[in-house]
């Protein structure tokens, strides 16, 4: 038996939270509204919920200043409701604390099965860890060992893969900026490897994935990044 | 505008009597020295007696000029022989030796006040010259000093009209647009609307000068002729219009008018030269200045649609999103038109964010970030796409084995173009088995992401019409936004890519997207 869920939606448009509400309820135990900035942050300090749906465009604050305010204290995941269509808004937003987004107009179908990897995400996060290996289809990820096989053949990495293999197995489901990403790989050098990128993901994907131009592991978001997505 | 506009100096100072109260005082000094030496005139030699008459002589040219000077000297001359000389009141002289001092005396006198002329003279125009010089320079300093360019225009026309013989000053300023001369200052201010003389352009463009006669007409003029020569040869001419030309190009006209004729003498026609380099020089001012403006007025424009553009498309989505959701959630109950209402909101989504971006690209706007991507994370992310919307299983793609295909270009932009044109293959292929193929290839210094389908085809006519915005192959196709393939092609070509087709062998289309390539050596 799980704890009851709890879910906040933050938007000035009372249709759209109504929506929003609707939907989530289907996966939530209750569902939290609110209109404002500041009631947001407050409502989130009281009643620490467990996922927290913002639109951007409120009247009193912007809605990246609530979700730096909430990142302060929470890492119950935040995802953004946006009319902004450009690329450089959601790395914007990606990398202020926010775990996911979600373009207007959009379908709560697809906020809810958003919402839900989220959840997920959240959980698995707090559960201890192991290093144990990952078992995905015939696939076979061991970070203790580091080495990967598929069925009984080994899968060669070399050291730059195995770093970006590790930066997306921790932050598994969630979105990574090319710059996020860039980081955890090459965090001591600079300048062109981050071209590189692309071309790694790529390599990695032929190792990885059964068809490379088909990938169900490594997801790219265009001109944001790169999600790992564990199945299941 | 200060500039010094009192006449051209006068060789004589303005507090100077006139020559004949000068000679008469001078004479009155001559009668006293004469009495002098009258008192003394046993015991004194003539040559000093001369000496003391050459002394008045001097002194009277020094102050008083030439005129004064010859007076004095005949004058002095005549006391001379008839006072002093023997014998005594009569104007005979015995002694020949006394002949040799008198002439010598008068011929001294004489040359003296023709020297001291010439010396006054030769200051005259010195100073003349200085003031010509300060008030140019002050004119230059104002003139690029003035906060706005139009005033050093004006400021140069008052000059011209003040300090040259001419009734009428003005400046006229070309445009590029080739549109009629804009009169840009005139001194006095005009009246009425006034005309530029429409067929003296041609000749002003080149750099001539032009001479309108008494009648208004156009005269021709020698070719290669300077502005002071034609100035001050043309004392019938009407108007004289003088090209201000900067850096070899014609910018407008210095155009000197006076119904009664234009008489310049040579030194007012290089003033008048000199004058119109200056006010070719404002002119350029004021165009550079009118240019400035320009762009600022666009960039304001710029700033102003983008502002517009982002609200627009705020304003636009967020209503969508409500009746989506509210259409999704009244599906429950079961009406099956509510499907239908989703359906259009989200094409009404998709044709608000392609007529968002069509604009952006077609303003160039559009943010382009171009660096290393892999053609086959290209191709995986549009079929990504199209599972969204249907059709990505109809689907084959081809991929050249071994090394991967790399580029330089947009990913989001070029997916953009990828994913039109297949959807655009999509929907023409004719039905749902339609299978759409396609093949990725490095060609040379691009790669080449070919589109294939067995559709219609597009018929030679239309050919070249449908990468233009709106443009769809048959009137009932009302699927599409009808900017998928112009937006393709400008986002192809923003990036140095392309899009072209051609009909496939045995039915069908194929769209081609190019891209620049790239080849990637030893990998860190």
């Amino acid at each position: 038996m799980t704890a009851p869920t709890l879910a906040l939606v933050v938007d000035d448009e009372a249709h759209i939270r109504r929506a929003v509400r609707n939907a989530l309820l289907e996966d939530f135990d209750e569902v939290l509204e609110t209109g404002t900035a500041s009631d947001a942050v407050d409502l989130a300090a009281a009643r620490r919920p467990d996922l927290i749906v913002l639109d951007l465009g409120l009247p009193d604050r912007p809605g990246l200043w609530v979700c730096a305010e909430i990142r302060k204290w929470s890492i119950a995941p935040i995802i953004v409701l946006t009319a902004q269509h450009s690329e450089s808004e959601k790395v914007r937003l990606l990398e202020e604390g926010a775990d996911d987004y979600v373009t207007k107009p959009f379908s709560p179908v697809e906020l809810l099965a958003r919402a839900r990897a989220q959840l997920r995400r959240a959980r698995m996060a707090q559960m201890p860890r192991d290093d144990g290996p990952i078992r995905i289809g015939d696939l076979v990820i061991d970070p203790g060992a580091r080495t990967v096989k598929r069925g009984d053949a080994n899968v060669h990495l070399t050291p730059t893969e195995w770093e970006l293999l590790r930066a997306f197995l921790r932050d598994a489901d969630r979105t990574l900026t090319h710059h996020q990403l860039f980081r955890a790989v090459w965090a001591a050098s600079s300048g062109d490897p981050q071209q590189y990128l692309r071309v790694y993901v790529a390599n990695l994907r032929r190792k990885l994935e059964p068809d490379a131009v088909r990938p169900t592991l490594i997801i790219t978001e265009p001109g944001v990044g790169y999600r790992f997505e564990l199945p299941g | 505008m200060d500039i010094d506009s009192s006449s051209r100096a006068d060789a004589r100072p303005p507090d100077t009597p006139a020559p004949w109260l000068a000679l008469g005082a001078w004479l009155v000094v001559l009668m006293a020295c004469t009495l002098a030496l009258w008192l003394f005139r046993g015991e004194a030699h003539e040559a000093h007696m001369a000496l003391a008459y050459l002394l008045i002589v001097l002194g009277g040219s020094a102050r008083h000029g030439r005129l004064v000077g010859l007076g004095l000297a005949v004058a002095s001359f005549l006391c001379f022989n008839f006072f002093l000389l023997e014998p005594y009141y009569t104007l005979t002289v015995e002694d020949p030796l006394d002949w040799w001092v008198l002439v010598s005396f008068l011929v001294t006198g004489a040359v003296a006040a023709q020297l001291f002329h010439r010396t006054r003279r030769a200051l005259a125009v010195a100073e003349d010259r200085t003031a010509e010089v300060r008030r140019l320079s002050a004119l230059g300093a104002e003139s690029l000093s003035v906060p706005r360019a139009v005033d050093a225009v004006d400021a140069i026309v008052r000059v011209v009209h003040s300090e040259l013989p001419v009734a009428l000053a003005r400046v006229w300023i070309f445009d590029d647009d080739g549109s009629a001369p804009r009169l840009l200052a005139s001194a006095p201010k005009p009246s009425a609307r006034e005309l530029f003389p429409g067929d003296a352009r041609s000749e002003i463009e080149k750099g001539h000068p032009v001479v309108l006669g008494p009648d208004g007409v156009v005269r021709p003029s020698v070719p290669g002729s300077d502005v002071p020569a034609v100035l001050s040869a043309n004392p019938l001419a009407r108007s004289v219009l003088i090209p201000l030309r900067v850096r070899e190009r014609s910018l407008g006209v210095l155009d000197l008018t006076s119904e009664r004729g234009l008489h310049f003498d040579r030194d007012q026609a290089v003033f008048a030269d000199t004058l119109s380099y200056y006010a070719a020089l404002a002119v350029e001012r004021v165009r550079l200045s009118e240019e400035v403006e320009h762009v600022e007025a666009l960039r304001e424009a710029d700033r102003v649609k983008d502002a517009l553009l982002a609200s627009v498309s705020h304003d636009l989505r967020t209503p969508l999103t409500t009746i989506r959701a509210l259409a999704n959630e009244l599906r429950a109950t079961g009406d099956e038109r509510l499907v239908v209402i989703e359906e259009e909101a989200e094409h009404l989504n998709r044709l608000v964010t392609d007529l968002l971006d069509f604009s952006r690209i077609r303003s160039g706007s559009l943010p382009m970030e171009t660096g290393l991507n892999a053609a086959e994370d290209l191709v995986g992310s549009m079929l990504q796409r199209l599972r969204g919307v249907g059709g990505h299983d109809r689907v084959d793609v081809t991929l050249p084995p071994g090394d991967l295909l790399i580029g330089r270009f947009d990913f989001v932009h070029a997916l953009r173009a990828l994913g039109n044109l297949v959807e655009n293959a999509l929907h023409h292929s004719s039905d749902d088995d339609g299978r759409v193929e396609v093949r990725v290839s490095r060609e040379g210094d691009t790669l080449c992401f070919a589109v294939l389908d067995r559709g219609p085809g597009v018929p030679p006519a239309a050919r070249d019409r449908i990468f233009e915005p709106f443009q769809r192959a048959s009137t009932t196709d009302h699927a599409g936004t009808g900017l998928g393939l112009a937006i393709a092609r400008e986002v192809a070509e923003a990036q140095g890519g392309s899009v072209t087709y051609h009909p496939r062998p045995g039915g069908g289309s194929v769209f081609e997207l190019r891209l620049p390539a790239e080849d990637l050596y030893d990998l860190p």
